[in-house]
C-alpha cells in the first residue's frame, strides 16, 4: 500500500514539473488523424522550427473535425489544416449549393471570422474533394467513366465511407439524392477512413467515398468515377487560426505565406502514397518535400523503411518510453482517484440501501456510453488533452470498483457481524476490523478489473491529444502502418498483463492467510 | 446475578415475540432456555445483551440496570458465544480471542498473558494454536476459542446461543463437561439457549421452558419430570427425551 502511495505521489510531481515552460512560447499545431493532415502538420512544424526559428508543440492525431475545431476554439491548439468544404458544410452547417471553389473559400473566410474570429490562410494549393472510387479491374464498372453513367440501382454493391461522411449534410444522403442512386441500407457501412481503401482492394466492399488526394487510389490501382455534374463541393486546404494568434506570432504570418499555393494535387497524392503505401513517416516526407522545394536546407532522408520491427522499435525507443510514461501516468492517476471515491461510496451504499438503486443506475449508464462519445461530450467542457481523458477513464473505472466494494461488504456473513456486535464492537469498529478485511478479496478483484479496463481504454486518450500508447496505434491505423500499430498495441497489452499480475501478487499479501487457506474438511 | 423483569418484545406494533418474561439467575448458576423454534428463546437471549432492544421491561446484572449505560458498553460486560462460534476467519486464534481487548486498548503484554491463560484453560496449547486460523481447527476447538474470546474481558455473565448445535454427539458431550468445569471454576453466571432437553437438564441449574413468547415452566430436571405444569410440558419433555434414546 505504501509503495502505491509513493508511486502516485511521484506521478503528481511528474505531472506538475513536466509542464515547465520553455524559453519562447511555442505554437501548438493540431491536425486530424489521417496521413494528409499529419503531413501538413509536420510540414508546418518544420517550417516554423527550421526556417523561422519558432518553437512548436505537435498535437497531431486529434480525433475528427469536431474535436480539432473545438480544440482550436478552446485554444488547446493554435492552428490546424482544414478544407473549405468541411468548414462550409460541417462547421457552418450550410447545405451545399455553391460549386465555385473561389466563392466557397470567400464565404467560409467571412463567416468564420464573424462567428468565431477564426481566420483562413491563403489556400495551400490542392483540392481534396471526395471521389467515388471502385476497383480498377471491377468488371461492373469497366464502361463507366462518370457518376451520371452509373446504374441507378446499386443495391447489390457494398458502399463504404468514413463515419463523418455518413453524418454530413453534403454527405451520403445528399450524394444519393443528387445522382438519384439507390443503395441497400444493409450494404452501407461507416468505417475508419484509413481502412476503407484496403477493404476495397481486398474486395470486402465494392465502392468507397474516398478522398481525392489519397495516395492509395493510385497505388492500389483504384478508379475514381468522374463527378460530371459537379456535386462534390470543393475542398481547398488552408490553415485555420484565431486572429489574435496571428498577431501574437509573426512567424505564423510568414509560414502561411510560404504555404500559399505550395502543394499541387499531384504532389499531395504522391506524398500521401509515400506515407500510406511506402510506410515512410509523415515527418520525413514533409521534410524531403521542403528540401526539394528549396524552402529549407538539408539532406534528403530518402531512407528505405526498415522492415524489421525490432529495429523500428529500437529507433523509436525514446518515443516509446515517453508515451508509455504518459500512458501509465494517465491510467494510474485516474485509477487512484476512482479508488479514492469508490471505496467510501460502495460502503455508504451498503448503509443506505435505498440509494444503491439510483446510484448504480447512473454508473451503469455511464459505463454504456461508448468511450469515444464520452470523450466527445467532455471536450466542449474541458478542452482537449489530459483532463477529458482523465475524467473519462475515472468514470469508466467507477462501476467495477463501487459494485465490488458494495457486493463485497454486503456478502459478509451476517453471523460474523452479529458475533462482533455481541462482543461489544461499534459499527465503525465492525466495518474496519471485520467487514472490510472480509470483503477485501472481492474489492481487490474490482481493482484488478478496473485497472485492466483503464489501461486498455487509455489508448483512446490519443484521440483527444492526451498522448499515451494509443498514439502510434491510431497513427498506424490512419497511415496503414502495422509496425506503428504494434508499437502501441504490444506495450499496452503487456502493461495490462503486468499490472494484473502485480495486483494478484499484492492481493496475496493484503488478504489474510486465513481467507486463502482451504478448509481441511 | 442476572435478573429480568417483564421483558417484552413487540415487532411491527402487533407481533408479540416475547411476552412479559421474568426470571432471576443467582451468581454462578447456569440457566438453560429451551423451546421449539419461534418460541422466543433466542429473542430473549439477544435482549439480554441488547442485540435486540427490548420493547419494555428491565434487566439487571449485579444490581446494574441495562438502561444505565449505552448498548456497546453493556455488551462488553457480557460474554457472547454463538453457534459455530462465529470466529472471524481472517484472524488467528489469538487475534480472535484478543479482539475486544485490542479494541479496548489493553497493552499487548496484558492481552497476551490473558489469552495464553484462557487458551490453557480451554485445553488449547498456545504454542501450537495461537497462530492458527479458524479454518485449521475442528468444530469443538472453534467453539472453545469462541468461549475463550467471550471470557477475555472477564464478564460476570456469559450468554450462549445454541453453542453446541453444530457439533457431533461425542464432541458435544466433551463440551458439556467443559462448560460445567468452567462454570464451577469461574463462578460466572451462564445463560444457554438450546433446543435439546437432555443438554438443558445436564447443564442447567434451572431450566426455562418457553412457548409462544412466555415461560411456561421453570425448574430443575426433577420438577419437570415429576411435576410437569401442564400437558404441553409433559409431552414436550417426553418427546424430547424419547427422541434422544
Amino acid at each position: 500500500m505504501r509503495l502505491l502511495i509513493h508511486i502516485v505521489f511521484l506521478m503528481f510531481i511528474f505531472t506538475f514539473t513536466s509542464h515547465a515552460t520553455s524559453m519562447r512560447e511555442p505554437i501548438k499545431i493540431g491536425s486530424k488523424v489521417f496521413s494528409e493532415a499529419l503531413i501538413l502538420g509536420e510540414m508546418m512544424a518544420i517550417i516554423l522550427e527550421k526556417k523561422l526559428d519558432q518553437p512548436v508543440i505537435r498535437r497531431l492525431n486529434l480525433g475528427g473535425t469536431k474535436i480539432v475545431f473545438d480544440a482550436l476554439i478552446n485554444e488547446d491548439i493554435d492552428l490546424y489544416p482544414e478544407y473549405t468544404g468541411t468548414g462550409y458544410v460541417f462547421i457552418l452547417k450550410q447545405a451545399s449549393v455553391i460549386q465555385d471553389p473561389e466563392v466557397i473559400y470567400n464565404k467560409v473566410k467571412k463567416d468564420y471570422y464573424e462567428k468565431y474570429k477564426v481566420l483562413w490562410s491563403p489556400p495551400i494549393g490542392f483540392n481534396n474533394s471526395y471521389a467515388l472510387v471502385v476497383r480498377g479491374d471491377d468488371p461492373h464498372f469497366q464502361e463507366i467513366q462518370t457518376l451520371s453513367q452509373l446504374p441507378k440501382d446499386l443495391s447489390k454493391f457494398n458502399f463504404t465511407a468514413a463515419h463523418e461522411y455518413m453524418e454530413r449534410t453534403d454527405g451520403y444522403n445528399a450524394f444519393k439524392k443528387f445522382y438519384q442512386l439507390q443503395f441497400d441500407p444493409d450494404n452501407v457501412i461507416g468505417m475508419d477512413a484509413g481502412l476503407m481503401y484496403g477493404a476495397l482492394k481486398e474486395e470486402q466492399v465494392d465502392m468507397i467515398m474516398a478522398y481525392a488526394t489519397d495516395g492509395r487510389i493510385e497505388a492500389y490501382n483504384l478508379k475514381a468515377i468522374k463527378d460530371d455534374q459537379n456535386f462534390f463541393p470543393p475542398y481547398w486546404a488552408a490553415w485555420n487560426y484565431k486572429e489574435k494568434t496571428l498577431n501574437k506570432f509573426p512567424a505564423l504570418k510568414e509560414a502561411v505565406e510560404i504555404f500559399h499555393n505550395l502543394i499541387t494535387e499531384k504532389e499531395m497524392i504522391s506524398m500521401n502514397a509515400a506515407v500510406d503505401e511506402y510506410k515512410r513517416s509523415p515527418r520525413d516526407v514533409a521534410n524531403d518535400f521542403l528540401i526539394k522545394k528549396g524552402i529549407i536546407k538539408g539532406v534528403l532522408s530518402n531512407k528505405k523503411v526498415d522492415s524489421s520491427f525490432i529495429n523500428f522499435a529500437y529507433k523509436k525507443r525514446k518515443y516509446l518510453l515517453k508515451i508509455t510514461k504518459d500512458h501509465i501516468k494517465l491510467s494510474a492517476l485516474s485509477l487512484f482517484l476512482a479508488i479514492l471515491i469508490s471505496l467510501p461510496t460502495g460502503i455508504i451504499l451498503t448503509r443506505y440501501q435505498k440509494l444503491s438503486g439510483p446510484v448504480f443506475g447512473v454508473i451503469n449508464t455511464i459505463q454504456t456510453i461508448p468511450s469515444l462519445a464520452l470523450l466527445g461530450l467532455l471536450i466542449p467542457i474541458t478542452g482537449i488533452g489530459f483532463t477529458p481523458a482523465l475524467i473519462a477513464l475515472f468514470l469508466y473505472s467507477l462501476l467495477p470498483l463501487i459494485r465490488n466494494t458494495y457486493a463485497g461488504i454486503q456478502g459478509v456473513d451476517k453471523n460474523y457481524i452479529e458475533a462482533s456486535r455481541g462482543l461489544g464492537l461499534t459499527s465503525f469498529q465492525i466495518l474496519k476490523t471485520v467487514e472490510i478485511p472480509l470483503a477485501l478479496p472481492v474489492i481487490l478483484a474490482g481493482v484488478r478489473t478496473s485497472s485492466v479496463i483503464v489501461i486498455g481504454t487509455a489508448t483512446l486518450a490519443a484521440l483527444v491529444g492526451a498522448g499515451g500508447l494509443g498514439e502510434p496505434i491510431f497513427r498506424g491505423v490512419a497511415t496503414i502502418n502495422s509496425q506503428l500499430i504494434i508499437l502501441g498495441a504490444i506495450p499496452s497489452a503487456l502493461l495490462a498483463i503486468f499490472v494484473d499480475k502485480l495486483l494478484a501478487l499484492t492481493e496475496s499479501r493484503l488478504i489474510s492467510k486465513g481467507l486463502q487457506l482451504k478448509s481441511k474438511h | 446475578m442476572i435478573k429480568v423483569e417483564n421483558l417484552t418484545k413487540v415487532y411491527n406494533s402487533n407481533i408479540l415475540a416475547v411476552d412479559s418474561v421474568s426470571f432471576e439467575i443467582p451468581k454462578g448458576k447456569i440457566a438453560c432456555i429451551i423451546g421449539t423454534s419461534g418460541c422466543g428463546k433466542t429473542t430473549t437471549l439477544k435482549m439480554l445483551n441488547r442485540l435486540i432492544e427490548p420493547s419494555s421491561g428491565k434487566i439487571w446484572i449485579n444490581e446494574r440496570e441495562c438502561h444505565e449505560m449505552d448498548a456497546v458498553k453493556w455488551r462488553r460486560s457480557i460474554g457472547y458465544v454463538i453457534q459455530k462460534a462465529g470466529l472471524l476467519p481472517h484472524m488467528t486464534v489469538r487475534e480472535n480471542i484478543e479482539l475486544l481487548s485490542k479494541i479496548m486498548k489493553r497493552t499487548k503484554k496484558e492481552r497476551n498473558s490473558k489469552s495464553n491463560q484462557l487458551m490453557e484453560m480451554i485445553d488449547l496449547d498456545p504454542q501450537e494454536f495461537a497462530s492458527r486460523y479458524p479454518i485449521e481447527l475442528s468444530g469443538g476447538q472453534q467453539q472453545r476459542v469462541g468461549i475463550a474470546r467471550a471470557l477475555m474481558e472477564d464478564p460476570p455473565v456469559l450468554l450462549m446461543d445454541e453453542p453446541f448445535g453444530a457439533l457431533d454427539p461425542i464432541t458435544r458431550n466433551t463440551m458439556h463437561d467443559e462448560v460445567l468445569r468452567l462454570n464451577s471454576k469461574l463462578g460466572k453466571t451462564f445463560v444457554i439457549v438450546t433446543h435439546d432437553m437432555e443438554e438443558a437438564f445436564k447443564l442447567g441449574d434451572e431450566v426455562l421452558l418457553m412457548d409462544n413468547g412466555s415461560i411456561i415452566q421453570k425448574g430443575t430436571k426433577e420438577d419437570f419430570l415429576s411435576h410437569p405444569k401442564n400437558e404441553f410440558v409433559q409431552s414436550f419433555v417426553s418427546q424430547q427425551l424419547n427422541k434422544d434414546l
